[in-house]
């Protein structure tokens, strides 16, 4: 137990604080460090930054799009491999595939293919006698194809946990819907989705707590750009404190993100509940 | 209602589609690793021989780089010692969670275990650059031993989870049993629980091995040259102007592939863990 709490007390705790107490500071690296208090100032200059409200839309976007398409993708994919046709574990090992790819390669293997000239996908689109995209030099829609990495990379995720949760429903339910001659859609309808709610909701918070701290395959697929158009909080953080080395600043924004992401999963938790949606809080 | 047949190749043109998707960039990333120079810039070669001729070249020099080396020492030390403190100082917590109580104040053992995972669901950013500073007072930034005291942390959670989980599926009644039979307490967690709990040691530390080989944000901001990752050496090269496609893809392949026949072999004691959190 108390190696754990010890760990846990050092480096996550006290730098949680520590960060706290950054926000409210004035931090020098120059000629060693000195750390001075400096009141609200940066959460004054946070709340008048549009590149920090540029961020937040940014991962709005990026976690509600991505989660609901890995989600959609996900059941998908896991219902057609529900049926047992040949060839079905073979499908299941390829799709686990991208989980365990390390998102920074993830992130370079994408940069390759939407690469404007050279890239596999605008080879297909001209071979099509398409017109080609500037994937990511475009900023109203780079980050629609940041959101495509993601779902390429995540879904993968999804589909295991529900397959998981599939694997959990009774045959015995649906032989009964099948006597009394439900169709393969209200059987999905009626029966599996239902009963698929809980995992479902677990699924989509653990995915959603994940994307909102998104930067590690951004980072080499635009580094936030064109401009900001794609920038995340993280990103954001990262940049001004770690290589602007305005770390108080940096602090602030990371704090600030925190605070908002907080508050948000909190209400979710709220509204889960009242749904009286409550097997998620045995899981 | 649609034919069986209709059905069964639909099904069929969307799951082979979706391989495609899923296979493409892998393929893309392991031919690049043995075009040459012409061959990445000439245009989009799919087809090794056909199209373009393979060279191992990109792979004679990254071997003989000096940098990718110690990257790739860097990454399989840190990762592997991080998990390992993880998992030990994970079970130690796991155990003491699943079998004794503890109060401090209203304060109990669900408590400590929601604490301690909720840990995780902070986003690393929040304490990255307080780490940063930390690390820089001990004089440990860019050192091997301030990223894994790190990685500990990070991966502590997630261990103390699938422990716990594990812990809790063994029945207390065979402990109870050597008791009475007069085994003390270390026996009993040495010569019954821990033996027992083998397969989610392996793969708690498995895992915890993944998430320190793959993690970014925390070897980007602690490290820079002497105890560089992988993916941190990844993101230099690619930063550089013009960056050789074929060399980092052939790095790329040597940072991908240690986790996916990891993940491969873990794969089944996760879906157990996945369904025994759900029901």
């Amino acid at each position: 137990m108390a190696p754990a709490v010890i760990v846990l007390l050092v480096f996550t705790v006290f730098p949680f604080f520590f960060t706290i107490f950054l926000s409210f500071s004035n931090v020098n690296l120059v000629g060693g460090l000195s750390i001075n208090f400096d009141g609200i100032q940066n959460w004054v200059r946070l709340l008048h930054d549009g590149r920090f409200w540029n961020s937040i839309s940014n991962i709005a976007l990026f976690v509600s799009l991505g989660v609901v398409l890995e989600y959609i993708l996900g059941l998908s994919l896991a219902m057609l491999l529900r049926q047992k046709i040949p060839g079905r574990e073979v499908f299941r090992v390829l799709f686990l595939m991208p989980i365990s790819i390390t998102p920074l390669a993830v992130g370079y293997m994408f940069r390759m293919l939407y690469h404007p000239s050279r890239g596999v996908f605008n080879n297909i689109l001209s071979s099509l006698g398409l017109p080609t995209i500037n994937f990511l030099g475009d900023p109203d829609l780079a980050m629609f194809f940041v959101i495509a990495t993601d779902v390429w990379h995540w879904t993968p995720l999804i589909f295991l946990l529900l397959t998981a949760g599939l694997q959990g429903i009774p045959d015995s339910y649906l032989e009964a819907a099948q006597i009394d001659g439900a169709n393969s859609w209200q059987r999905f309808r009626y029966i599996i989705f239902p009963q698929l709610i809980p995992t479902s909701i677990a699924a989509i918070l653990l995915r959603s707590i994940e994307a909102s701290k998104f930067m590690d395959k951004l980072y080499i697929l635009t580094g936030g750009g064109p401009g900001i158009s794609t920038e995340t909080p993280t990103l954001f953080a990262y940049l001004s404190g770690l290589n602007n080395f305005d770390l108080a600043y940096g602090a602030t924004i990371a704090m600030a993100f925190f605070v908002l992401v907080l508050v948000f999963f909190i209400l979710t938790f709220l509204v889960i509940t009242w749904f009286g949606l409550t097997q998620l809080g045995r899981a | 209602m649609v034919p069986r047949k209709v059905r069964l190749t639909l099904t069929y043109i969307i799951l082979i589609f979706w391989s495609v998707m899923v296979l493409l960039p892998i393929y893309w990333l392991f031919t690049t690793s043995f075009k040459t120079r012409g061959a990445v810039i000439g245009g989009t070669k799919y087809l090794p021989w056909a199209q373009f001729k393979p060279t191992i070249q990109p792979w004679i020099n990254i071997i003989e780089e000096e940098t990718l080396v110690l990257s790739l020492t860097n990454t399989a030390v840190i990762a592997s010692i991080s998990a390992f403190l993880a998992l030990l100082f994970g079970t130690m917590a796991a155990y003491g969670l699943s079998r004794y109580k503890f109060h401090f104040g209203f304060f109990q053992n669900r408590d400590i275990m929601i604490w301690i995972i909720s840990q995780r669901m902070m986003p690393p950013i929040v304490t990255a650059i307080a780490l940063f500073i930390m690390l820089k007072w001990f004089s440990l930034l860019d050192t091997r031993i301030g990223l894994i005291m790190v990685y500990v942390a990070f991966n502590l959670p997630i261990a103390v989870w699938l422990m716990e989980n594990f812990f809790s599926q063994i029945p207390e009644t065979l402990e109870e049993a050597a008791r009475i039979d007069g085994a003390s307490r270390l026996q009993i967690f040495g010569r019954i629980v821990l033996p027992l709990a083998m397969p989610g040691l392996v793969a708690t530390f498995f895992l915890c091995f993944v998430f320190g080989w793959n993690q970014f944000l925390f070897a980007l901001t602690l490290t820079w040259r002497n105890a560089r990752t992988l993916p941190v050496l990844i993101a230099a090269q690619h930063a550089q102007a013009g960056p050789q496609w074929w060399r980092i893809s052939a790095m790329t392949v040597v940072t991908i592939v240690p986790p996916i026949i990891i993940s491969t072999y873990v794969r089944e004691y996760l879906v157990k863990g996945v369904v025994a959190t759900n029901k």
